[in-house]
């Protein structure tokens, strides 16, 4: 669906890149992951794609043709959640919502997402009074309702509780499931990992690593097998190498003749792979 | 319905919503009073005075508060992905405050006409409104574009009003006087404002008119320009750079 090559891009004000030269590809119906610390260039390179900066170099195709190419209209496929409120506070969340669908061809069933998302008895109510959690999931129904081919979400579960966080992450799925495509920034790797079927790691401008989460995991961790037993009231600890799992006799014997509490394959985790990969917090 | 006309009501309910057409109802009532306690038989002097102070101050700070109001709440991020061309947008945002201009001139007018005695062409005041309405909003965008917040804007306004609009009010008023500086006067396009709206209530050269209505027109064309051009810059720096 986007096909991105050697892109980078310099502000105006800057010397150097911030973008320094970035491939990837966004497969129509994946979900795909764009994860870094801040500051390398994650929503740079979203906002490119949404083309809300131009004058960058290289090239960026969406659906077989540079984005460059496309009017107006690009934005009739196109559905961008934010991750700070970008509503008229003044305006009640259906007068926004309903000023917003009128410029699109195709609409959603806002009616039906307020009510999924809890925002339905509280449409008439300004968004100047609504909390941060409320204009979180009014963010996320501005961005689907277009009924979008294509969704571009930044934190999108940030400041929910997992109740609501929930019902973003199902409706992400659902969204996939449907044939729509995501590109996924956040720093909650729960959700990558839910979510996404392909991820990024972006740092100083550069991705440095792209692959699945399952991949990702076997990659940077090791082929063990973690073991916590109880050995005449002592806990001890035990590893394995997972390849010879089954022919390993001490391994037999300790299963056998201890009592087990714990058991864990060491694949490494993605916050750990966050960390290693672009060395930051 | 076409994106232009969307963006433009939205404008108009939101004007009603942020109260600035409420703020544009009670302006035209300061004038009013204004009007009302100056007693001279023929109060048409000035109110051409009020409606070249109005056009000019108010286009500007409407121009502001209305893109600092959706600055601050971060939607121009959300208009600026859905859509939407600037030129929709641009216009969108000036046509709407003409309307707000024309409501409070109106207003103006519609006391002066029932209350006081006034002699002026009122289509050739429309038609001023217009044409001095559009460039003073155009100038508005740019001030908006190099400003940082509200203040910066407000300052920025203040200093287009004291650099174009005192001269000629030092003229209107006959504070300085001498054919020199009047003539220096012509290359402001606050005098092409103050020419075609005194021109309202006739007497005036025909050719100094169709300069002025020239003046503005080219002018407005060329802050056309570049309110689009410096629109793409403005938008980068929404952006969070």
């Amino acid at each position: 669906m986007f096909s991105i090559s050697d892109l980078k891009y310099c502000y105006p004000k800057n010397d150097e890149d911030t973008i320094k030269g970035i491939d990837f590809e966004i497969k129509t119906g994946e979900i795909f992951g764009l994860l870094g610390p801040s500051g390398v260039g994650k929503s740079t390179t979203q906002k490119i794609l949404t083309r809300q900066l131009d004058d960058f170099r290289g090239e960026i195709n969406y659906q077989g043709k540079s984005i460059t190419d496309y009017d107006k209209n690009f934005y009739q496929d196109i559905g961008v959640g934010f991750e700070i409120p970008v509503h008229f506070s003044r305006l009640t969340a259906e007068e926004n919502l309903d000023f917003f669908k009128k410029l699109y061809d195709t609409n959603a069933d806002t009616d039906e997402m307020l009510e999924r998302l809890g925002l339905y008895p509280d449409k008439n109510k300004k968004v100047g009074e609504f909390s941060k959690g409320m204009k979180v999931r009014l963010n996320f129904i501005r961005a689907l309702l277009n009924k979008p081919k294509m969704l571009f979400l930044d934190e999108p579960t940030n400041g929910l509780d997992p109740k609501n966080a929930r019902i973003i992450k199902d409706m992400i799925a659902e969204f996939k499931e449907a044939g729509g495509t995501v590109l996924l920034t956040t720093h909650l790797m729960n959700d990558v990992e839910e979510l996404c079927d392909q991820v990024a790691f972006m740092a100083a401008g550069k991705i440095v690593e792209i692959n699945t989460p399952k991949n990702l995991k076997l990659e940077y961790g090791s082929r063990l097998l973690k073991v916590e037993y109880s050995d005449n009231s002592e806990v001890k600890e035990a590893s394995f190498k997972l390849d010879d799992l089954g022919d390993n006799q001490e391994f037999q014997q300790v299963i056998k003749n201890n009592k087990i509490l714990t058991m864990h394959s060491q694949e490494m985790t993605l916050d750990n792979i966050f960390i290693k990969i672009t060395g930051r917090d | 319905m076409t994106a232009f006309l969307v963006l433009f009501l939205g404008e108009m309910q939101r004007m009603q919503k942020y109260h600035i057409l409420t703020a544009s109802v009670i302006v035209s009532f300061f004038w009013i009073g204004m009007l009302h306690l100056i007693e001279v038989p023929d109060i048409t002097a000035f109110f051409m005075i009020l409606v070249f102070f109005d056009i000019v101050s108010m286009a500007i700070v409407m121009i502001g508060v209305t893109v600092f109001f959706e600055k601050q709440e971060g939607v121009l991020k959300s208009i600026f992905v859905s859509p939407v061309n600037r030129l929709e947008f641009l216009s969108s945002k000036t046509i709407a405050n003409l309307i707000s201009n024309l409501l409070t001139i109106g207003i103006v007018y519609l006391y002066a006409l029932f209350f006081q005695d006034i002699g002026i062409n009122v289509i050739g005041l429309f038609l001023a409104i217009i044409l001095i309405g559009t460039f003073h909003s155009l100038v508005g965008f740019l001030i908006v574009y190099r400003s940082n917040d509200f203040t910066e804007m407000l300052i920025g306004m203040m200093k287009y009003i004291i650099v174009f609009t005192l001269p000629i009010a030092f003229d209107e008023f006959g504070l300085i006087t001498g054919e020199l500086y009047s003539n220096i006067l012509f290359l402001l396009p606050t005098k092409a404002s103050s020419t075609l709206i005194n021109a309202t209530a006739g007497g005036l050269d025909t050719g100094e008119i169709v300069l002025s209505a020239i003046y503005l027109l080219i002018g407005s064309l060329i802050l056309a320009y570049f309110v689009n051009k410096g629109f793409r810059k403005f938008v980068i720096r929404e952006s969070g750079v």
